[in-house]
């Protein structure tokens, strides 16, 4: 296996925030934050449910596609590929509902258009998860492996790891991973019968936190080792970063765990989250306290608030570095979650700044410690992100800015 | 041709070695274990809950179908591999899907959907995410660490096998428990549709659904076969233009070639989107065919009945998997019988 150098050359992002990572990561640290709202797509069919909604005047699977464009070509063009390089990268897809916004919005449509007939049955004639990743390929011309990976709350940062993993070992030449969730009714209603979502608000950490609030979003993050850092765009100096990024980004430290106690949380003690977050450090080499900030998972849930809060405090204690949850600002993007929050962090780090943490209001004493409350400088240093999810899956990998 | 086998070759310079099969297993629609039982497209889905007492050892109340046939073909592999050999060993579960939970998922947007107000139920949602199949198979086999679950049409079984074969040689596993299971759902037209299923670009059979499992391992002790590297590819391989079954013939030749198993018969297992399949063709040219597709039916992961089949069967020699995607997309995949 060849050193790991994974380096990350490009990123896009679509949220609530705007429809790329760079504006996403101008509003949010700006403080631009709406709050979650009524939702407004005619396939949605319940509007009593908050959700973070990204705002689009078309139909539902036009604005899907279009998600998928702008992220893939904000990302391409800030790693400045080829064509030839793009044809020759693989694909690692992850996402929960895939297409099945085309079962929502076909079964819906039919009802609007059609009155006074008997409402048929839903029926489920999306290809799966797999589809998402058939679409962008022949989109895109890429040629290599693809693969979806449909792990719930896990599922975009698992394909980071993993997308990493084969980097380090020579088996793909670069992958391009892409996190991708849309609003569906299947998952707004599916998570409020579990009694997991908060009508108010996403409050992660928070002592009046009561459950999460979904959100819609799209992100690619495109890894690569030994990345040359020569020539893009008329930057002649071999030494310098890419033109388009001012910092270099290194993946470090992936590491994957499944554990089987629990199928909704990751065991309230903290005890798994401080292993698997031990873990990341021991692969990356990075000690504790080298960790600048930590990009937490903070749903605003009562159990993986506490699990992880208890976890963090196990294992750093006093010396806990700011933690942030993007959550309370654009809500929970499921599968998409670790691609969108990769790739909104590091146009924050950019920018220069890590953003605040939104929607908390009081410490929790269970957890004992408050989400950072103001902006604060993007030193180069490690970042650490942690992600759990449904299955009693865990990941956690550290993003190093140099 | 010097320069067709060049690129053959080029595509397998950063294969690895072969990775050996310790146990396998399977269960089609039929519901038997390891046997070609008869079914009727009509009559699916069978109940799985007395064959669930039978290898579960317990009824698995709080899971729907796909979950009860992602745990039984498992353990169906996963029991005929002595417990204290696996002890202390780093098992990997690598789960895969083209559709999921499709039986979880219809009921509860049913309910959503229902304009009197239904009753969408938690326990269905929860299940219905396609990782909770990995989790309850993890539970139930006390496996903890990497469970990935994968999710790729017509070609889930082939990349969760290429994947797992990435972990071993990295060194992340000791053993692999690589899968693939799709179930059938009603009605049989939606799920053809739902797999894009036409004349023009696959066989013409029955639905049908299946469990299939490999362990896989890193030493040949106690081995029943190997699997050699997975061959994933977009299609466009610069082969000259010959007729689809020239180009299969080639490329299933040249794999059987790299084994060193010339000598060995060789067997065709032709998957499901080879619409123009002729066995004669491949016949004429020294191979045989097993065609596994009517004793499971088209499902996504058809490829990991056939292979796990092949495996277990009494027959002796290379067998070559064939299958590709409607974007060109194809998947090889050789299995060597010890």
């Amino acid at each position: 296996m060849t050193k790991s150098n994974i380096c990350i050359r490009g990123w896009g992002a679509v949220t609530t925030l705007g429809w790329s990572a760079e504006e996403s990561a101008g509003n949010l640290i700006a403080g631009r934050v709406h709050p979650a709202a009524a939702c407004l797509s005619p396939h949605l069919i319940n509007s009593n449910y908050r959700a973070f909604e990204i705002p689009y005047s078309g139909g539902s699977l036009d604005k899907a596609r279009l998600m998928l464009n702008s992220v893939l070509d904000e990302a391409i063009k800030r790693a400045g590929l080829t064509a030839a390089e793009i044809a020759e990268s693989c694909l690692l897809v992850g996402t929960t509902g895939g297409l099945f916004i085309r079962n929502e919005y076909e079964f819906t449509e039919t009802v609007r258009c059609n009155p006074q007939k008997e409402t048929p049955a839903i029926a489920c004639r999306n290809r799966g998860p797999g589809e998402v990743s058939d679409w962008i390929v022949r989109k895109f011309g890429i040629k290599g492996i693809a693969m979806t990976f449909s792990m719930a709350c896990v599922s975009s940062s698992h394909a980071l790891v993993v997308a990493a993993g084969l980097l380090e070992q020579g088996k793909i030449k670069r992958a391009i991973v892409v996190g991708y969730e849309p609003l569906l009714n299947l998952t707004l209603h599916g998570f409020a019968s579990l009694l997991l979502y908060d009508d108010d608000q996403c409050r992660p950490f928070c002592k009046r936190r009561s459950g999460m609030q979904i959100g819609e979003s799209a992100a690619a993050v495109i890894m690569e080792q030994d990345v040359p850092i020569i020539c893009r765009a008329g930057n002649t100096d071999k030494e310098k970063p890419p033109a388009a990024n001012k910092h270099v980004y290194k993946f470090k430290g992936g590491y994957l765990h499944n554990d089987n106690a629990s199928l909704t949380s990751a065991g309230v003690d903290g005890v798994l989250v401080c292993s698997v977050i031990g873990q990341t450090l021991r692969k990356a080499g990075v000690p504790l306290q080298d960790i600048v900030a930590i990009k937490a998972h903070g749903t605003g849930t009562q159990d993986n608030d506490l699990s992880e809060g208890r976890g963090l405090w196990k294992l750093f204690g006093e010396k806990l570095p700011p933690v942030i949850s993007l959550k309370g600002a654009i809500g929970h993007s499921l599968g998409a979650a670790g691609a969108v929050e990769t790739a909104v962090w590091l146009s924050c780090c950019e920018k220069g700044i890590i953003p605040r943490s939104f929607g908390f209001t009081e410490i929790d004493p269970e957890i004992g410690f408050a989400p950072s409350q103001v902006n604060t400088p993007a030193a180069c240093g490690a970042y650490l992100f942690t992600y759990f999810g449904f299955g009693g899956t865990c990941t956690s990998y550290l993003i190093i800015k140099e | 041709m010097q320069k067709i086998m060049n690129q053959v070759k080029d595509k397998q310079k950063n294969i690895t070695s072969p990775t050996p099969v310790l146990a396998a297993g399977y269960l089609g629609p039929g519901l038997r274990p390891d046997h070609d039982a008869d079914w009727q497209e009509d009559l699916l889905p069978l109940n799985v809950d007395d064959l669930v007492l039978e290898i579960v050892g317990q009824p698995m109340r709080r899971a729907g179908r796909f979950i009860k046939m992602v745990c039984c073909g498992a353990l169906i592999c996963l029991k005929k591999i002595p417990s204290d050999l696996l002890k202390n060993k780093k098992i990997g579960i690598f789960l895969s899907t083209g559709l999921g939970n499709v039986d979880e998922i219809l009921p509860f947007i049913t309910q959503v959907f229902k304009h009197d107000g239904g009753f969408p139920s938690p326990n269905q949602f929860a299940n219905s995410v396609s990782n909770a199949a990995a989790f309850f198979l993890s539970r139930i086999c006390a496996i903890n660490g990497v469970v990935l679950t994968v999710s790729q049409e017509e070609l889930s079984f082939e990349s969760a096998l290429w994947l797992a074969q990435s972990y071993l040689a990295a060194g992340e596993i000791d053993c692999a428990l690589v899968g693939g299971c799709d179930v059938f759902t009603p009605t049989a037209d939606d799920y053809r549709q739902r797999m894009d299923l036409r004349p023009d670009n696959s066989r013409t059979l029955f639905m049908g659904e299946g469990s299939s499992w490999f362990l896989l391992g890193k030493n040949d002790a106690g081995k029943i076969g190997d699997i050699l590297p997975v061959l994933l590819d977009c299609g466009d391989n610069g082969l000259p233009v010959l007729s689809a079954g020239e180009n299969i013939l080639w490329e299933c030749s040249e794999i059987i070639s790299s084994t060193g198993g010339q000598n060995k018969h060789r067997i065709l297992l032709p998957g499901f989107r080879l619409s123009r399949f002729d066995a004669s063709f491949w016949i004429e040219n020294g191979w045989f065919v097993e065609d596994y597709l009517p004793c499971c039916g088209i499902h996504p992961t058809a490829a990991a009945f056939g292979l796990v089949r092949a495996m277990l069967g009494p027959g002796n020699g290379c067998y070559v998997h064939y299958n590709c995607h409607t974007s060109g997309r194809r998947a090889i995949v050789a299995a060597v019988k010890s």
